[in-house]
C-alpha cells in the first residue's frame, strides 16, 4: 500500500489539488453543481484526448507537435462526410476517420524513423503539411457531424455529477491503452522512451516501436479532433490551442519529457487542472490578459514544487 | 497547506460574491492582440461603463476556437450573467452553448460575425456590403480593366467568408477585372506585408489591390520597393487613413469597419435587458467608404483622422444610435469598477 502510494505520489497529488479547485469553486460560485462539472467535462474532452496522444509519444520518447493539426485533419473529414449521413452511415465514417488518425500518425512515425531527422523537425513539417491537408478538405468550419455523435458526450451518465464527456473519456482511454499498457507492446514503449540503445540491445525492435507510439498519438488525435466536431457541431480547419496545453499537461502530469516515466492518469487530471483554473479565473472576472500569466505561473509553479519534493524524497 | 488554500478560497469566494446591483454582463472573444479587436474589447468596457446600468463585466477574451469558446461562454453562464455579448470564432460552431445561455434566461447577442442560433440577437458589421463597396471602387479606380491583388482575411473566418461573396458579386460587375494573385493575410501585419513583398518581387503586374484591412504595411511595401503606386482599398485603420493623406500619389479608399459595434452590442443587450426589444434579431451596420480621390472623400477622411488613436484601431470609434461613450472613455478602455 505505502508503497503503491509512493509510486503514485505525484497523481494523487494533482487528484487533491483538482478536489481543491473544485472546492474553491463552488466557494467563488456557490451555485457551482452538476451542470458546471458536465461543461468543465466537454471543455476539457478535446484537450484530454490530445493530451493522451501527446503521453504516449513522449513516454516512447517522442514528441509530435502536429497533433492539433492532426485534430483539425480528422474534424474536417467526420464533418464533410457526415454532413446529411444517416446514422447508420455515421459508424463506419467514425472508424473510418480512426483508422485516418493512424494514418497520420504513422506516417509521421515513420518519416522520423526512415529518415533519422529529430522528431522536433519532422512534425513541425508536418505541421504544416497537415494544416494545409485540413484548409483543402474544408476552407471554412462547415460540415455536420451525426446527432447521436454529440449526444455521447452531452449531459450526464447516470448519477446527475457524473458527465458523460469524462465516461466518454475514461472508456476510450481504457480501451485502448490499457491492452497495450499490459502487453509486451506498453513495456516497449516505455523501454525505448527509457534507454533507445538498452532496449534495441535488449532485442526492442526500436523503430517499429517508435512508429506505433506515434499512430497511436495519431488515433487520439483524430478522437480528439471528432470530439471538437463532438462539441461544435461542424468541423474546423483552422487547429485550435491543443499542442502547447497538450504538452503543458503532459509535463504537469508528472510524464518526464525525455521519456520513459509517467502514466496516462497524470496528465488527464492536469487538463482538468487546467480547466479548472481557466473557470475560476472567469468567473472571478479577472482580466483576460492576467488570467493568462496566471496559468502560466501555475503551470511552472506546480512543476517546480513537484520538483523540489522529488528531490526532497530522494534524500530522505 | 491546506488552511492556506482554504483562506485563499475564502477570500476570493467573498469577493466573488459582492452584492449585486445592476447588470453583469459576460463578454466572449477569441482574437486577442488584434487592434480591430482591442477596439471592440475597450468599446464594450466604454460603454458598460457609460450606461450606468452594468455593475460588472466578465470579460473572457483569448485566442482560440470554437471549442474554446464554448468552454468560455459556459463559463459565463456558470458565472451568472445577465447577458453575454459574443464574437463568435464561427457561425454555427457555438451554437450549443448560445441555445444553454438563452435556456437559462441569458440574453445573448453576437457581434460582428453572425450566428444561426436563432435565440442570438446579432448586431454586426454588414461584411458583404464592406468588400463590395470597397471593390467596386477600386475596379471603377481602376477604369474597369486589369488584375487586383486579393488579400483576403483568415481562411474559414465567418467575416472573410462574407467578404469574399462581396468581392465576387463587384468582380462579376467587372468583366474585364481579373486576379492577379489571391492569398491570405491572417489578418497579421507581418504576414500580409511579407506577402505583397513577394507579389511585387515576383514581378506579378497588377493595378490595383484590394485589402481585407492589412492596409498600412501594404502601402508601406510599395513606397519601400519603389514599385508604381497603384489604388489601394483598406480599412479606416488609424495607420492608413494618416497614409491616405500624406503619402505622395497614393491613391485610395477606407472601408469603415467599426470595432466600436462592441460597445453597440452591449448597449444593445441593455436595450434588452431593460425590457426594450429590437424590432429585428439582426441588426446589421453599413459601412462608408473615405476616398482620396474627389474633395469630398478628402474632407471626411480628415475629419476622420485622430492622431491619438493607436494606428491599428479603427478611426471610427463611435455608432451613432448605439454607442453613447466619450472618445476619452473609449481611449482610456475601462469598464465598470477598473
Amino acid at each position: 500500500m505505502t508503497r503503491w502510494i509512493e509510486a503514485n505520489s505525484w497523481t494523487l497529488g494533482l487528484a487533491v489539488l483538482l478536489a481543491a479547485l473544485l472546492l474553491m469553486t463552488k466557494l467563488i460560485q456557490p451555485d457551482f453543481g452538476a451542470s458546471g462539472l458536465e461543461s468543465l467535462a466537454r471543455a476539457a474532452l478535446p484537450f484530454a484526448l490530445a493530451t493522451v496522444g501527446m503521453a504516449i509519444v513522449v513516454i516512447a520518447g517522442g514528441i509530435d507537435l502536429s497533433i492539433a493539426a492532426m485534430m483539425a485533419v480528422a474534424s474536417v473529414t467526420g464533418a464533410v462526410l457526415m454532413d446529411g449521413a444517416t446514422d447508420a452511415q455515421s459508424i463506419p465514417i467514425v472508424i473510418g476517420v480512426l483508422l485516418l488518425g493512424l494514418a497520420m500518425g504513422a506516417i509521421n512515425g515513420t518519416l522520423i524513423v526512415v529518415t533519422r531527422v529529430p522528431d522536433i523537425v519532422v512534425t513541425l513539417a508536418m505541421l504544416f503539411v497537415w494544416q494545409g491537408v485540413a484548409l483543402l478538405i474544408l476552407n471554412a468550419p462547415g460540415g455536420g457531424i451525426a446527432p447521436w455523435l454529440r449526444g455521447l458526450i452531452t449531459g450526464s451518465f447516470g448519477p446527475d455529477w457524473l458527465p458523460r464527456a469524462i465516461v466518454f473519456l475514461a472508456v476510450v482511454t481504457a480501451v485502448i491503452w490499457l491492452p497495450i499498457r499490459r502487453s509486451k507492446l506498453g513495456l516497449r514503449l516505455y523501454a525505448i522512451g527509457s534507454d533507445p540503445l538498452a532496449a534495441f540491445r535488449s532485442g526492442v525492435p526500436v523503430g517499429q516501436t517508435r512508429i506505433v507510439a506515434y499512430a497511436l498519438c495519431g488515433l487520439f488525435a483524430a478522437l480528439g479532433g471528432l470530439s471538437v466536431s463532438m462539441g461544435t457541431g461542424i468541423g474546423e480547419p483552422i487547429p485550435g490551442p491543443y499542442l502547447l496545453a497538450s504538452v503543458a499537461a503532459v509535463v504537469l502530469g508528472g510524464v518526464v519529457l525525455g521519456g520513459g516515466r509517467g502514466g496516462l492518469l497524470g496528465p488527464i487530471l492536469a487538463v482538468l487542472i487546467l480547466r479548472t483554473v481557466r473557470m475560476d479565473l472567469t468567473l472571478l472576472s479577472v482580466d483576460p490578459n492576467v488570467a493568462a500569466i496566471i496559468e502560466g505561473s501555475i503551470m511552472v509553479a506546480v512543476v517546480m514544487f513537484g520538483a523540489v519534493l522529488a528531490t526532497r524524497g530522494r534524500h530522505a | 497547506m491546506k488552511r492556506l488554500l482554504f483562506g485563499t478560497a475564502m477570500a476570493l469566494g467573498l469577493t466573488g460574491m459582492a452584492a449585486a446591483e445592476g447588470y453583469k454582463i459576460g463578454i466572449s472573444n477569441t482574437v486577442q492582440g488584434n487592434g480591430w479587436r482591442e477596439q471592440m474589447v475597450c468599446a464594450m468596457k466604454a460603454e458598460a461603463l457609460a450606461s450606468g446600468k452594468v455593475e460588472s463585466l466578465n470579460i473572457a477574451h483569448r485566442n482560440t476556437d470554437a471549442a474554446g469558446q464554448l468552454e468560455d461562454i459556459r463559463n459565463l453562464i456558470q458565472a451568472g450573467v445577465n447577458a453575454i455579448v459574443v464574437n463568435p470564432s464561427n457561425s454555427e460552431g457555438i451554437n450549443a452553448a448560445i441555445k444553454e445561455a438563452t435556456d437559462a434566461g441569458i440574453v445573448v447577442v453576437a457581434v460582428d460575425q453572425a450566428v444561426t442560433e436563432p435565440s442570438a440577437y446579432i448586431l454586426s458589421n454588414n461584411q458583404t456590403e464592406y468588400a463590395y463597396l470597397g471593390a467596386k471602387w477600386l475596379f471603377e479606380q481602376m477604369g474597369g480593366k486589369g488584375a487586383v491583388v486579393y488579400m483576403r482575411g483568415a481562411a474559414g473566418a465567418g467575416a472573410d467568408n462574407d467578404r469574399d461573396v462581396g468581392f465576387k458579386k463587384a468582380m462579376a460587375e467587372f468583366p474585364e477585372i481579373t486576379v492577379a494573385q489571391e492569398v491570405f493575410t491572417g489578418w497579421q501585419q507581418d504576414q500580409g506585408k511579407q506577402q505583397i513583398n513577394d507579389i511585387i518581387a515576383a514581378g506579378v503586374p497588377f493595378q490595383g489591390i484590394w485589402t481585407s484591412g492589412i492596409d498600412n504595411v501594404i502601402v508601406d511595401a510599395l513606397v519601400e520597393s519603389g514599385a508604381p503606386m497603384v489604388p489601394v482599398v483598406g480599412a479606416d485603420n488609424a495607420g492608413f487613413v494618416g497614409q491616405l493623406s500624406s503619402v505622395e500619389g497614393l491613391q485610395g479608399a477606407a472601408v469603415t469597419n467599426p470595432g466600436s459595434v462592441g460597445g453597440a452590442g452591449v448597449a444593445l443587450a441593455i436595450q434588452i435587458l431593460d425590457g426594450k426589444m429590437p424590432a429585428e434579431k439582426t441588426v446589421l451596420v453599413n459601412p462608408a467608404l473615405w476616398e482620396n480621390v474627389t474633395d469630398e472623400g478628402k474632407a471626411k477622411l480628415a475629419a476622420a483622422a485622430n492622431p491619438n488613436l493607436s494606428p491599428e484601431w479603427p478611426v471610427s470609434v463611435s455608432i451613432d444610435g448605439w454607442t453613447s461613450y466619450t472618445m476619452d472613455q473609449i481611449i482610456a478602455c475601462k469598464g465598470p469598477g477598473e
